[in-house]
């Protein structure tokens, strides 16, 4: 059987097909026991069928939010009706904390490369980020919440308590990973100390450390759902937190799936952009 | 080319070894190299050749003695010293028009200042320049929009042959700069590296421990060779002049010099003579 052999070559037709199998069995499986509970009891909430759920997410993505109801006119486009949902002010809520914590991991990336590059720096603060890394950021949360309140300030904090150390961390170990020839290449080249740091090291590792980035933006995620959770008034989690509480598995589940969708388009991106940006850089 | 003499005053090099013991690694060295020399040094593996580059180019320092290149103590490496050695020598991020034009940007131009029309006015001359050095080190123009990767070692090599002399630095110091290259490539790269020697009058210190590129490079060969124990350390067992040999001189009388250097660069298992005192030869061509 080839299934086990190194050197299998599976075509081209049979990867796509494999490659597919899980999501077509974990969907066959959940609308099977869906059916099979609704058959049993049709008011059942914990496994809503498609047409529930096609339902509950058309309500959130097309219908106007409490907010935008009494504004609201039958006559608009789908975009316009998109635009005033429950969904997209979710989406644009935690959109806009998301994007100022990966904004903030760039200053980490900075001291990062300092750290490597300069031993003063490095011997500063390389212990006390190796320890910071190992702190648990959630248990972290009651103290966020006590040091800087409930809004947007303790959110953003416990993403970069989370998320930060390990890009300092990864940022050092790349700038590190550049082989010392080069650094010696760009001095006898005339270039300075910061000339080394920025236009050779930082250059070299920057595709890597978007690499790094995008890996880590789940973490950047979970962080941020968790603070949403326990204290926001808005966003796609407080959604998931408060629907939680009514049973409402027909807007969870569309929900954690346009999550999903989302951060699996900004990886797409990320990754698109970097090749495009770096078509020398060829991970090995 | 100016004073582009290097001086290497009794140096010792001492590696701690867990902290509480010492591997000796060079063992009071003392050279004078002149201006315009083309010194090649050769040894064993291990025996401190690289050990001795990275003193001249001032990558670390001497735990005893001193090392003084143009009368001067160095404290980290500049561009009076340009560098070609055997791996990583250009930046990958970069095309190889850019590795050779790196120099003269990052000495000549400001930050940001391509932004200017003045700016991106000298960087054009520097491109003109970097090309007509591309082409005199053997590369064509097609290859100069390439990526490091895309070129082959013996390329990589000429690009940073060009990259390292479009500075005119007075010392040139190439650290098995042809080890990973195939015979034949290897072979042109000699040709060429002494043909430029020749036109630009530059110092060019050239590590390898293939005698042989020794003897037909260098105008003097200078031969490293450990002590009778491992903690002696090596020092200078032959400092020979070879004045006229070529790639193509008589066989015979290369052999003969590669017999010389070889036979004091033998590891003191094998030779009776004791290798602390250097042996100042002179060859008659």
């Amino acid at each position: 059987m080839s299934f086990f052999r190194i050197h299998a070559q599976p075509g081209r037709a049979t990867a796509w097909t494999l490659s597919w199998l899980l999501f077509a069995a974990g969907l066959v499986a959940y609308f099977y026991s869906a059916q099979k509970r609704h058959r049993e009891n049709p008011d059942d909430r914990v496994m809503p069928t498609v047409t529930q759920m096609v339902q509950a997410f058309e309500d959130a993505a097309l219908k106007p939010s409490d907010e935008e109801e009494a504004q609201a006119n039958g006559s608009q486009g789908i975009f316009e009706r998109f635009r005033r949902s429950m969904l997209w002010k979710d989406t644009q809520a935690t959109g806009r904390r998301f994007l100022i914590s990966v904004i903030l991991l760039f200053p980490a990336v900075v001291l990062g490369l300092h750290m490597a590059m300069f031993p003063y720096i490095g011997a500063f603060f390389l212990r006390f980020f190796q320890f910071f890394d190992k702190i648990v950021a959630l248990s972290l949360l009651p103290i966020l919440f006590i040091a800087f309140g409930i809004d947007e300030l303790a959110k953003i904090m416990l993403i970069v308590i989370g998320v930060t150390p390990t890009i300092i961390l990864d940022t050092f170990n790349l700038s590190k990973s550049v082989p010392h020839e080069q650094i010696v290449k760009g001095f006898t080249l005339g270039a300075g100390d910061f000339g080394i740091a920025y236009r050779i090291v930082l250059k070299q590792i920057w595709p890597r450390v978007l690499n790094s980035i995008r890996l880590n933006l789940k973490a950047v995620m979970l962080f941020l759902f968790a603070g949403e959770m326990i204290a926001s008034t808005d966003g796609l989690a407080y959604r998931i937190a408060l629907l939680r509480r009514h049973m409402g598995m027909d807007t969870i589940l569309p929900y954690v799936l346009w999550v999903a969708a989302l951060l699996f388009l900004v990886d797409l991106g990320m990754n698109a952009l970097n090749r495009k940006l770096h078509p020398w850089f060829r991970e090995a | 080319m100016g004073n582009a003499t290097i001086r290497v005053e009794n140096v010792h090099v001492d590696y701690p070894i867990d902290g509480h013991s010492v591997r000796k690694v060079l063992n009071g060295i003392d050279l004078e190299i002149g201006s315009g020399e083309f010194v090649s040094i050769v040894g064993q593996t291990g025996c401190g050749k690289s050990t001795l580059l990275r003193l001249i180019l001032a990558e670390e320092p001497p735990t005893r003695g001193q090392v003084l290149v143009a009368g001067r103590a160095r404290s980290q490496p500049d561009r009076f010293c340009g560098y070609v050695p055997q791996r990583y020598s250009l930046f990958p991020d970069k095309t190889v028009l850019q590795n050779v034009t790196f120099g003269l940007e990052v000495t000549e131009l400001r930050p940001f200042s391509r932004l200017r029309p003045d700016g991106r006015r000298h960087l054009r001359e520097f491109q003109v320049e970097a090309l007509r050095y591309l082409r005199h080190t053997g590369l064509a123009e097609a290859d100069a929009r390439k990526y490091p990767y895309q070129l082959s070692g013996g390329m990589q090599q000429r690009v940073a042959i060009a990259q390292a002399l479009i500075l005119k630095p007075p010392i040139l110091l190439m650290d098995e700069a042809f080890s990973a290259l195939d015979p034949a490539t290897r072979s042109g790269m000699q040709r060429l590296i002494k043909e430029l020697w020749r036109e630009s009058g530059t110092t060019i210190v050239f590590v390898t421990h293939n005698t042989r590129e020794a003897v037909c490079l260098g105008s003097r060969v200078i031969a490293l060779a450990k002590g009778h124990s491992a903690e002696q350390g090596s020092s200078v067992a032959l400092d020979l002049s070879i004045p006229n040999i070529e790639f193509d001189s008589d066989e015979e009388e290369i052999r003969a010099l590669i017999r010389r250097v070889e036979t004091a660069t033998l590891p003191p298992i094998c030779t009776s003579q004791p290798v602390s005192k250097p042996v100042a030869v002179h060859a008659v061509s």
